[in-house]
């Protein structure tokens, strides 16, 4: 029983985690290098969920992607299917909930290599596309991987808005944090303690992975 | 031949609007673009390798046109064969001396290994084959500077710019590093634009001496020549 909502939470944070990783650092590249109008009012959107209560992030994905949501209530006629209360809820949830701390971290990080070193690869002959893979994310790599870490626990913690969302059905959308909380309510104290000293594992060593990556001795 | 005729713009922070307007050419052999910080030499070498555009004018190497504003050319950078040599050396941090070396040689049908063994080759030209496993920040300012050479011209440029490079290192060192760029543009033959604020470089190096001046070409000629006059202004 304990190991039904650690299954689904590997599975729900392991998805998250790499279409944050790959769309977050996308975005942070262009909010890094961009110049275009707007810029910094997109930077904000791709914030606010850092600042909004989670319940109210949750709220506004109803809206849009519930049975009778925005985009939910199209999709369902024409397909009959509605992500509301599956496990691809539960994803969405956590994508939208820890992308900000991905485009922070891989933002900062991108900014903070000297530009003067992708003006020399330039002038090497290599494009755009070859500096940025050979020269702009190695030398960015530590905050891009930190962000990485940071969001996948963010993703891992995920509760208000996966609640809201994907609801809480055994076995199929309750994630960890759900299952602790419906162990606490139904008096099933030993339950909840294993899980949630399993999470605290996996948090731990997470914080413990990042200040390494983040405090290391090599400063470019 | 490098020709160099632009005017450019610039908005400073410091000292308001100001106005670039130069024009000078540059044969084979070693050119001094001489003149205090604030004159225009680095914009203007920045100009040549296109990391910035002139409003208006026209630069060509030899036969080829990187940029004229009449016809709207403007080579990018990548295409400008312009071997670049920057005042902090922009060596990359994570590649090894060979590493870095091999990264600026633009021949992509040669094999890791043929690369390599340039780049080994071009290191031990410049007498610092011992260090070629060693990442920048191991290095001392002179084999800095020796690998930032090596590594433009493993790029088989048409034309080098140098922008300061001996400020960072001491004296002796510069001694020496100054004859390494006499025998480097020798050996290699083509134009080398040299950019500093120190006459002992200046004339040490130049065979020809174009001196700035608040964005302006004030004086062009020898070294004898252009430091008799600078010595008399003042």
């Amino acid at each position: 029983m304990i190991w039904e909502p650690l299954k689904l939470s590997l599975l729900v944070v392991t998805v998250a985690t790499a279409i944050i990783a790959t769309l977050g650092l996308a975005l942070g590249l262009l909010l890094a290098k961009g110049r275009f109008p707007g810029q910094e009012l997109l930077a904000s959107f791709f914030t606010l969920p850092l600042v909004l209560p989670p319940t109210v992030s949750g709220y506004y994905l109803i809206v849009l992607l519930g049975r009778h949501g925005i985009i939910g209530e199209p999709v369902y006629n024409l397909t009959g299917w509605t992500v509301a209360f599956t496990w691809q809820a539960a994803v969405i949830a956590a994508i939208v909930l820890a992308l900000p701390l991905m485009v922070l971290s891989a933002r900062a990080a991108i900014e903070s290599v000297n530009p003067q070193f992708e003006i020399a690869s330039y002038t090497l002959g290599k494009s755009w596309l070859a500096t940025f893979f050979l020269i702009t994310l190695p030398l960015a790599r530590r905050g891009i991987l930190a962000g990485i870490v940071l969001s996948f626990t963010r993703a891992l913690g995920e509760f208000g808005a996966t609640f809201m969302l994907a609801g809480n059905i055994p076995g199929k959308t309750q994630t960890m944090p759900l299952a602790i909380y419906e162990a606490v309510i139904s008096g099933e104290d030993k339950r909840a303690q294993i899980l949630a000293l399993i999470l605290t594992g996996v948090s731990i060593a997470a914080v413990y992975f990042t200040t390494k990556l983040t405090k290391g001795t090599i400063r470019y | 031949m490098l020709q160099v005729a632009i005017k450019k713009r610039l908005e400073s922070d410091k000292s308001g609007s100001f106005a670039l307007d130069i024009t000078f050419r540059a044969e084979e052999g070693i050119t001094i673009l001489f003149g205090q910080s604030g004159s225009g030499k680095t914009t203007t070498l920045r100009a040549i390798a296109g990391i910035v555009t002139p409003d208006s004018g026209r630069i060509t190497v030899g036969e080829e046109i990187y940029f004229d504003s009449e016809t709207g050319a403007n080579l990018s950078i990548q295409k400008r064969r312009v071997g670049y040599v920057f005042q902090d050396y922009a060596l990359f941090p994570h590649m090894t001396a060979e590493q870095n070396v091999a990264y600026g040689i633009k021949d992509n049908s040669a094999a890791v290994a043929s690369r390599m063994d340039r780049a080994r080759a071009l290191l031990t030209l410049f007498k610092i084959g011992h260090v070629r496993q060693r990442y920048p920040q191991n290095m001392s300012g002179g084999e800095q500077q020796r690998t930032a050479l090596a590594r433009a011209l493993a790029s088989d440029p048409a034309l080098v710019l140098l922008d300061e490079p001996l400020s960072a290192v001491d004296a002796e060192t510069r001694t020496q590093l100054l004859d390494e760029v006499v025998a480097a543009q020798e050996r290699v033959g083509i134009p080398f634009i040299y950019v500093t604020h120190n006459t002992v470089e200046a004339v040490r190096l130049g065979s020809h001496v174009v001196v700035l001046h608040e964005g302006t070409v004030k004086q062009v000629g020898g070294p004898a020549e252009v430091f008799n006059t600078f010595a008399n202004e003042r």
